[in-house]
């Protein structure tokens, strides 16, 4: 199918090979240096041998776990918050008036495609203007305006491919409009729902410029340690670093696999 | 009549319920906050308050004052430099993918989007331990000798941000272009070989325009992250880093001048907006001629 061009693949790898060492060599070092520390001797450098004292340092780091739990509730909330607006967003899309959906659909979009920065600010005035204290409140309400157009996407293709004559046999039929949602639609879409949350939780738990803004004195994970980290060097960084590396290689592994488990549908 | 009467109101209302929860919602959260902050710019500052009094001074300020306008030049100069070279970067990679195999494709797509999912904050700290003064790169070189002293270039300077922010927002560029390309249909590939082009030929005359909006997708979504991120110049450019982002940002910290943090703010995104355009404007001609 394809011609055979060992020259340009030759060129393309090397690239390929480039970028994908590029991406992971911090990603790989921070994880190799949780376990064997850089010491010095005299000068001369080498590592400490094997050892997990980052990580149980990390577990007694009363900051770092309380901002963790901090990031699980606002991600958790917000991501469900999300799902619920998103599938208001995508039936009233399929439903309402061609020009009115669309409507709609720019103003839930804005927030993504506008600089973090420009999100960030202007939720932090418009917050000021209506005398919302920052804390946790203000954090659920910028995570949810940025992560409803993840999900209302996700949710929206599926709805879209699902079509109308499920539903409008299930009402035929005698159901309810809330028992055609419950038994039929809401069942059908199950995967764009699951990884539409996943995917909503994941940009939540790692948001970080829009939360700089709105947080006041709350801090997420994230801000925690960009305070952290500007202070200087923390060995359970590395640790940490390395936990969420392999939570979010799991969670995005999932996400690919119920994706494509969705298409196969 | 008069039970269906009674429905047709029913269903009036359920949907002017709908239609002010779907539209009100975007309206009160997203639009509304946008247009404060384009109206805050237009305020006065005076002794720490902002009073209500109407004023061009934080655009004029823009203009004439201090380092805003320097700033901002380079901040765009750097914005391009990397948006350049990563969508350099991002097409070879995602030619690359798309020659393989269709089962390859998607594993080395996926091991491309992977570090898209990783925590930002923490990819920022692990580049800085890696360029750092003290970091592994120069601890490396330093062992093998290839230099006498610390590279301290590689920290806190215009070529650790640059280098910072390229491989952080490589994933972003390489997607769109991927997807332009996967939609090229493969009949056209084989068109293009049996009509006698050499790959070289079928690339340059087929592959790459039908990929154009997507690396021009790819270039506008470098241009605006970068040029919005004011995270990554602080922490691995330190005091050097001081790019149009971080001036923003200050305004609404140390600085605490909300009007002209909002009227940079405007220019800000006016300069991401005509950014987007000018890619509109490019595929458009394309298409055109």
């Amino acid at each position: 199918m394809k011609q055979k061009a060992p020259f340009l693949d030759a060129l393309l790898g090397l690239v390929a090979g480039i970028g994908l060492i590029a991406l992971y060599a911090p990603l790989l070092a921070t994880a190799a240096l949780s376990f064997f520390q850089i010491v010095r001797v005299r000068g001369t450098l080498g590592f400490a041998p094997f050892s997990l004292d980052p990580y149980v340092a990390l577990l007694a780091n009363g900051e770092i776990l309380a901002a963790l739990s901090t990031s699980l509730v606002v991600a958790t909330v917000s991501s469900l918050l999300a799902l619920v607006l998103a599938l208001m967003f995508a039936f009233y899309f399929v439903s309402a008036r061609r020009g009115l959906g669309i409507a709609m659909q720019t103003m839930v979009f804005l927030p993504f495609l506008l600089p973090p920065i420009i999100t960030g600010l202007s939720l932090l005035i418009a917050f000021r203007e209506i005398d919302l204290g920052r804390g946790l409140v203000t954090i659920i309400i910028a995570h949810v305006v940025f992560i409803v157009p993840v999900v209302y996407r996700t949710v929206l293709v599926r709805l879209q491919l699902l079509g109308s004559s499920l539903t409008e046999a299930s009402l035929d039929l005698g159901a309810s409009r809330v028992q055609t949602l419950r038994y039929v639609i809401l069942p059908q879409m199950r995967p764009a729902l699951i990884s539409g949350v996943l995917l909503a939780f994941a940009i939540s738990f790692d948001e970080t410029l829009i939360t700089l803004f709105v947080a006041g004195s709350q801090t997420t994970l994230p801000i925690r340690l960009w305070a952290m980290m500007r202070v200087g060097f923390v060995p359970e960084i590395n640790a940490l670093a390395t936990l969420i590396f392999l939570c979010t290689a799991a969670i995005t592994f999932a996400i690919g696999l119920m994706q494509r488990a969705g298409e196969r549908v | 009549m008069n039970t269906s009467l009674r429905r047709d109101r029913q269903d009036l209302l359920r949907a002017g319920l709908g239609h002010a929860l779907n539209l009100g919602l975007p309206l009160l959260f997203v639009v509304i906050p946008i247009l404060s902050f384009v109206v805050v710019s237009f305020w006065t500052l005076q002794d720490g308050q902002i009073l209500l009094i109407p004023t061009l001074a934080n655009y004029r300020a823009f203009f004439t004052e201090g380092s805003y306008l320097p700033v901002y030049l380079q901040t765009v100069g750097l914005s391009l430099q990397v948006t350049l070279v990563n969508v350099a970067l991002s097409t070879a990679i995602a030619l690359f993918i798309f020659r393989r195999t269709p089962r390859m494709r998607f594993l080395i797509l996926m091991s491309f989007m992977l570090p898209l999912f990783m925590s930002y904050i923490i990819k920022v700290y692990s580049i800085r331990s890696i360029l750092g003064q003290r970091g592994l790169l120069n601890e490396a070189m330093l062992g093998l000798g290839l230099i006498d002293q610390p590279i301290e270039a590689l920290l806190f300077s215009r070529t650790a941000i640059f280098i910072a922010l390229a491989v952080l927002y490589l994933p972003y560029a390489i997607l769109p272009i991927y997807l332009a390309l996967d939609r090229i249909p493969a009949n056209y590939l084989a068109a293009s070989a049996d009509l006698g082009a050499t790959p070289m030929q079928t690339l340059r005359a087929v592959v790459l325009p039908l990929g154009r909006p997507g690396i021009a997708a790819g270039a506008v979504f470098t241009f605006i992250l970068t040029f919005g991120d004011f995270v990554t110049p602080q922490m691995v450019g330190g005091t050097q880093g001081f790019t149009f982002g971080r001036i923003v940002f200050s305004q609404f910290g140390l600085a605490l001048n909300w009007p002209l943090g909002s009227a940079l703010a405007v220019i800000l995104l006016a300069t991401t907006l005509l950014a987007v355009a000018l890619a509109g404007l490019s595929l458009r001609r394309e298409h055109v001629r």
